[in-house]
């Protein structure tokens, strides 16, 4: 187990919540993509914690709380932007929010 | 590479479980995180990612941050993902024939080469570092107390501002949320 091989497997887990923001059309595909991403950051600050020569300074641990907080938060929010935005457009889907295209 | 597994499981079979502890949730952690990326129903999807962050918990735990794995468990499978199912419920299309197109933006070709271009930059970056070829240290603890003090401590100000940003926040999702009131 070496610190390698958990940085690569947050690094896949970060290339697969890419292409899911990337490719595809629904609103909360997107979202479920940047929640993959904020979990493969989270294994990533653990993973140097783990690795550190001063764990007992538990800034890596500290970090990965703050983060699951905040990813809540924006969680929360993003979500009930997507239910007002089905309300008024009547679809989720990416493409058909386009009013103020030119 | 095979006599050597085989010696320490002779010499050392602690160590050996405790490598296991780790790659076997990632391992499932990665498919479930694959599947949910590429279903079609969205609550498989969403399903899909409630077990890659169940698995990612459990990586958690295994690497010593006992604490950070159940914060996980308990936010992320318990209220993420339990908001992202009612989100989904209640933005289902109107009309059930139609439904929406799979992929946007740069559609699924453009997408996975774009993933795994960074996957690649990642790699490359992660096997030629000399600080990521350190051996594993000693069994590291983070005892609760020890982080109840760090953020009572030397994080108070981040502490303070992570309830107001969550307060601010999830008031803020209720008002966004509210049904308009007719006069």
């Amino acid at each position: 187990m070496t610190l390698q091989i958990l940085l690569a497997i947050s690094a896949i887990l970060f290339a697969f919540g890419l292409t899911a923001v990337l490719s595809r059309s629904n609103a909360i595909m997107i979202l479920i993509g940047i929640e993959l991403m904020l979990g493969a950051a989270n294994l990533n600050f653990l993973a140097f914690w783990r690795f550190s020569e001063n764990p007992a300074a538990l800034v890596g641990v500290l970090f990965a709380i703050f983060s699951i907080a905040i990813a809540a938060a924006e969680a929360a929010v993003g979500l009930a932007i997507i239910i007002l935005v089905h309300r008024k457009a009547r679809s989720v889907e990416v493409d058909d929010t386009n009013q103020l295209k030119g | 590479m095979m006599c050597e597994f085989l010696k320490t499981c002779c010499t050392d079979p602690m160590k050996i479980i405790g490598e296991w502890l780790v790659l076997l949730p990632a391992i499932v952690l990665l498919l479930a995180a694959a599947a949910s990326v590429v279903m079609r129903n969205l609550i498989h999807a969403a399903l899909c990612l409630t077990l890659s962050f169940i698995a990612l918990g459990i990586v958690f735990i295994a690497l010593g941050a006992e604490f950070v794995g159940f914060v996980q468990l308990l936010v992320y499978v318990g209220a993420v993902a339990m908001i992202l199912v009612f989100a989904i419920l209640l933005t289902r299309p109107e009309q059930l024939t139609k439904s929406g197109t799979l992929f946007s933006g740069l559609g699924p070709a453009g997408g996975a080469l774009a993933g795994f271009a960074s996957l690649v930059v990642l790699l490359a970056f992660i096997f030629t570092s000399p600080v990521a070829k350190k051996p594993l240290p000693a069994p590291v603890s983070a005892p609760v107390a020890a982080i109840g003090e760090a953020l009572m401590g030397d994080y108070v100000v981040a502490l303070l501002l992570i309830g107001v940003l969550l307060t601010a926040a999830l008031v803020g999702a209720a008002v966004l949320a509210m049904e308009d009131k007719k006069p």
